[in-house]
């Protein structure tokens, strides 16, 4: 069962569009990195999957109904965001209660593990943490609250590198125990890649790609040597990415079409093939142009 | 997958206790104010004094009015609050739908100015007590009212300040609604007052409105007056919370 | 032992070959369970899909086989089959690679045949 479904779905700001003709689903009890460079509408797509937001146009379905202004969907959808507010009264205790109160699943005996293993003090309130030790206390209420749809936005921003990967850890061991459908948007892939199982890939709010990470992984090749042998193998294919690289050699990412004997003539040839990290090829492919960064200056 | 199945009215419940404990800080704003309030009074309304060559009187009124006046303006200042994108967003922080919120803001709403009536009424007693005090070397009088006035009397309190939290309530969300509000309901407001002015000769509308209100001799009639204007306040605020998007 | 992440070989290769190892070794004997995928993903730190993709390359290669709500269990010609496909897939892969730079380094094939002979050896007695 799709617990997640897009239909050609735009949300316009203003002049610009935030997000265009955007399709997609989202099977239950996964683990998806959305993943875009900033800027390219990651936080507005779950913002309107969380119910916040309403689509300019197309159709969006979570646990089959429409997200917008539903009770339903927000009593079963936790949505972790960089600007979610607490009231400044509360402490992190009496917040922890009251999330209780609202979540069918809550785990408190979890919440106040992660509580003291992150040396949050339960009786601080919560404005006065700093922008790491919020983040973690969001994300701490994020997997307490087991919801069948989980939401982050960028959870790690602000935390130190430890924290961060605990907290990797932490989601994948309560997925484990509780499987349910996680959605985790980042822009640093190579730091959540082995947790996740699909990527949907953003640009400009359009989808890029949408596939397993396994798959991502064998999606393209880089071929680098001379510049010459290069070019000639790579025409008329559709190149992701090149440079140059070193005196005369290109180093170029095209996609992984070769058969094996293909592959075996290119190294004959001089030329090195390498695979292409799932990192990478998101960078490759959200940048503005095939060139990067080099072109600005050439 | 098991999804949870709610209830709106047990949302409204949740999120009615969560905001009690969230604006918990309001109600200590509340009885500063009061206070302040108490010491205003003790200036007296109006004096007025005569004499001869062997002796001379002041007489001074004094009245609590000044207590309401200002419980009535924390209500407005609570219900443009509340409206307030960093506490609307509170909300969404869980479970809710558009719903949930206006009914827990409204039932918020509703307790808080029961609160503040009940201590605006316990301020006046507090400060016929200290004037009492204060003033035993005079001779004084007070005015004596029957349980069932007073009563009347905190019944009418309290909607005098639930009156003022909904219209807060409802300039907030325009505010809230565009910006531009902020500087359009002030100029609309005062410049109506004075165009009428101008044109007519004399200002009323202020004063009818006053008299809409306070000359109503029924307090059925007052009431249902109060109640009527809150609900129009409350249905228009819905309206606009619905053209409303939470950006996260 | 811990995955190397950052390797270009996909990481449910790297939990097959592990898995494979761990059969050689006998750490896990004929007939026995193997980890299941979710026990896999927590010693790994990986997505649970990623190790059952893994145990089903093993799955399709015969290595394991699989009882109905039970699990996965080593199958009885598990090792014969592994030392099979290593010697078929990793040491002619690993030959032809050698083979590869010898041709760009200009060695020729006695040369290249005395070098592995060498090596061979060498390694023969070491491990004596």
């Amino acid at each position: 069962m799709n617990v997640v479904s897009c239909q050609g779905v735009m949300k316009r700001y203003g002049r610009g569009n935030a997000l265009r003709n955007l399709s997609f689903t989202l099977a239950e009890n996964s683990i998806t990195g959305l993943i875009g460079r900033n800027g390219a509408g990651k936080t507005t797509l779950l913002s309107i999957i969380a119910g916040l937001q309403k689509q300019t146009s197309g159709e969006v379905r979570v646990f089959s109904e429409n997200p917008f202004n539903n009770l339903k969907v927000s009593a079963n959808t936790i949505f972790i965001h960089g600007n979610m507010t607490f009231p400044a009264a509360m402490t992190l205790s009496e917040l922890l209660q009251t999330a209780g109160s609202f979540y069918h699943n809550w785990n408190n005996q979890l919440a106040e593990r992660l509580l003291e293993y992150f040396s949050l003090d339960p009786s601080q309130n919560h404005n006065n943490l700093s922008k790491g030790m919020k983040s973690t206390f969001n994300m701490i209420v994020g997997l307490a609250a087991r919801c069948p749809l989980t939401i982050f936005d960028e959870p790690t921003s602000g935390m130190d590198a430890g924290v961060r990967k605990d907290f990797y850890r932490a989601l994948l061991k309560d997925y484990i125990a509780s499987p349910r459908t996680i959605i985790l948007s980042s822009h640093l892939l190579n730091e959540v890649e082995d947790i996740l199982e699909d990527i949907l890939l953003i640009k400009e709010g359009e989808k890029c790609l949408h596939m397993t990470v396994e798959d991502m992984k064998e999606y393209a090749i880089g071929i680098s040597g001379p510049a010459a042998a290069v070019e000639s193998w790579i025409a008329e294919r559709e190149i992701i990415h090149q440079q140059t690289a070193g005196v005369n050699g290109t180093y170029a990412v095209v996609r992984n079409v070769f058969s094996e004997e293909g592959l075996e003539r290119a190294r004959l040839q001089g030329l090195e093939m390498t695979p292409v990290s799932a990192d990478s090829l998101c960078m490759y492919l959200t940048s503005k142009t095939k060139g990067g960064i080099d072109h600005v200056f050439s | 997958m098991y999804l949870a199945e709610v209830k709106l009215s047990n949302i409204v419940k949740k999120q009615y206790s969560y905001k009690l404990k969230s604006y918990s800080s309001g109600f200590t704003s509340l009885i500063f104010i009061q206070m302040i309030a108490i010491l205003f009074s003790f200036n007296g309304s109006s004096m007025m004094g005569g004499g001869s060559e062997t002796f001379s009187y002041d007489v001074k009124y004094f009245t609590g009015s000044m207590i309401l006046v200002f419980t009535m303006l924390w209500a407005f200042i609570v219900g443009i609050l509340i409206t307030t994108k960093a506490y609307r967003n509170d909300d969404y922080s869980f479970v809710t739908n558009q719903a949930a919120s206006q009914y827990s803001n409204i039932l918020f709403l509703l307790s808080a100015c029961a609160f503040a009536g009940v201590t605006a009424f316990l301020s006046t007693h507090l400060f016929q007590l200290i004037a009492v005090f204060v003033l035993k070397d005079h001779s004084f009088m007070m005015q004596q009212l029957t349980v069932g006035e007073m009563l009347k009397g905190l019944c009418a309190s309290y909607l005098y300040i639930f009156l003022l939290a909904s219209i807060g309530y409802f300039a907030g969300m325009l505010i809230q609604f565009n910006r531009a509000f902020v500087f359009i309901l002030p100029v609309v407001i005062f410049g109506l007052l004075i165009l009428e002015g101008v044109v007519t000769g004399e200002s009323t509308m202020l004063f009818k409105t006053g008299i809409f209100f306070g000359d109503e001799t029924s307090f059925v009639l007052f009431a249902i007056k109060v109640i009527g204007v809150s609900s129009l306040f409350y249905a228009a605020a819905s309206f606009l919370l619905r053209q409303m998007e939470v950006k996260a | 032992m811990l995955l190397n992440l950052n390797s270009l070989t996909p990481i449910y290769i790297q939990i097959a070959d592990w898995l494979e190892n761990e059969i050689l070794n006998a750490s896990i004997n004929v007939d026995e369970k193997i980890y299941s995928q979710y026990q896999l993903a927590e010693m790994f730190n990986i997505n649970p899909a990623t190790a059952a993709k893994g145990l089903n390359i093993l799955a399709d290669e015969q290595v394991l086989y699989k009882k109905r709500g039970l699990g996965m269990f080593v199958s009885s010609g598990a090792r014969e089959i592994i030392l099979e496909k290593r010697k078929n897939q990793k040491l002619s892969g690993m030959v032809k690679e050698l083979a590869m730079e010898a041709v760009q380094l200009n060695v020729g094939e006695d040369e290249l045949v005395t070098l592995i002979k060498d090596m061979h050896r060498k390694i023969k007695e070491d491990m004596k």
